[in-house]
């Protein structure tokens, strides 16, 4: 999964360059933000699942900005990110709606369901039909 | 702020800073501070931000750079046409919920009362 995202960044060489760049800028965070941020940067791998890699940088990108603000402001860590570190890095993930990897996976479930309810539908029609015929009969 | 708190402020949140940043474009820790002063002292920078990014990339608010004297430029978020027609439509649905939820309150209250 992580070996597979990162084949997505190096998917192009502009992509590869900024996140080149975004590396540097978390390697020159001060702490304890650099190592706050390498921590989200992992769950992000484990967990985000966006497989395209403009997404990705944009999405990076921001998330430097953040930690370099924070940095240079002071702001403690905890008022960063609240209590709940994992809902933070979700709800931060999922703002950028790029594709995901259960994207397929969600497209097939719809279809399954709109399928089969569409199948239910037709044989309580034709049952209907059915019954009307034999009251006439 | 307890855990129920945190829950209805999902869906209200979005809401509340629309209309924060159609009243005067801010960046986000003024966002952040004019919320806790508010009252709403548990949220955080990071939830703000996340949620900044969100309107954004849906199209809501306008985004301009402006350079600080330290650290990387501030992003300044103001309302958009769109974003004032989510706003409208926010105001709305909030008047329809806070009404019933009202009512439903106080139908209780009275229920009780004739309980007793």
């Amino acid at each position: 999964m992580a070996a597979k995202w990162i084949e997505t960044i190096t998917g192009s060489l502009e992509q590869k360059k900024q996140y080149r760049q975004y590396k540097a800028r978390i390697e020159a965070l001060p702490e304890p933000y650099g190592t706050t941020a390498k921590a989200f940067e992992r769950y992000f791998m484990y967990y985000g699942g966006i497989t395209d890699g403009d997404t990705l940088v944009t999405m990076l990108g921001d998330f430097a900005d953040l930690w370099e603000r924070a940095a240079v402001d002071g702001t403690p860590v905890r008022e960063l990110v609240g209590d709940e570190p994992v809902e933070f890095a979700e709800s931060f993930t999922k703002a950028y709606g790029g594709k995901e990897w259960i994207d397929k996976e969600r497209a097939r479930l719809t279809k399954a369901v709109d399928a089969a309810a569409r199948d239910t539908a037709a044989r309580e029609d034709s049952a209907a039909r059915d019954s009307a015929q034999e009251d006439r009969a | 702020m307890g855990k129920q708190m945190t829950e209805m402020l999902k869906g209200t949140l979005e809401g509340m800073v629309l209309a924060i940043v159609a009243a005067k474009p801010a960046y986000g820790y003024e966002i952040t501070a004019q919320l806790r002063d508010q009252g709403f002292t548990d949220i955080v920078e990071g939830t703000v931000y996340a949620l900044l990014v969100r309107i954004e990339q849906r199209g809501l608010v306008d985004v301009s750079k402006v350079p600080s004297e330290k650290g990387p430029p501030r992003k300044v978020y103001s309302i958009n046409p769109r974003g004032g027609e989510y706003l409208a439509e926010f105001w709305a649905n909030w008047s329809f919920l806070a009404e019933r939820i009202e009512q439903l309150h106080h139908h209780i209250e009275i229920t009780d009362e004739e309980g007793d």
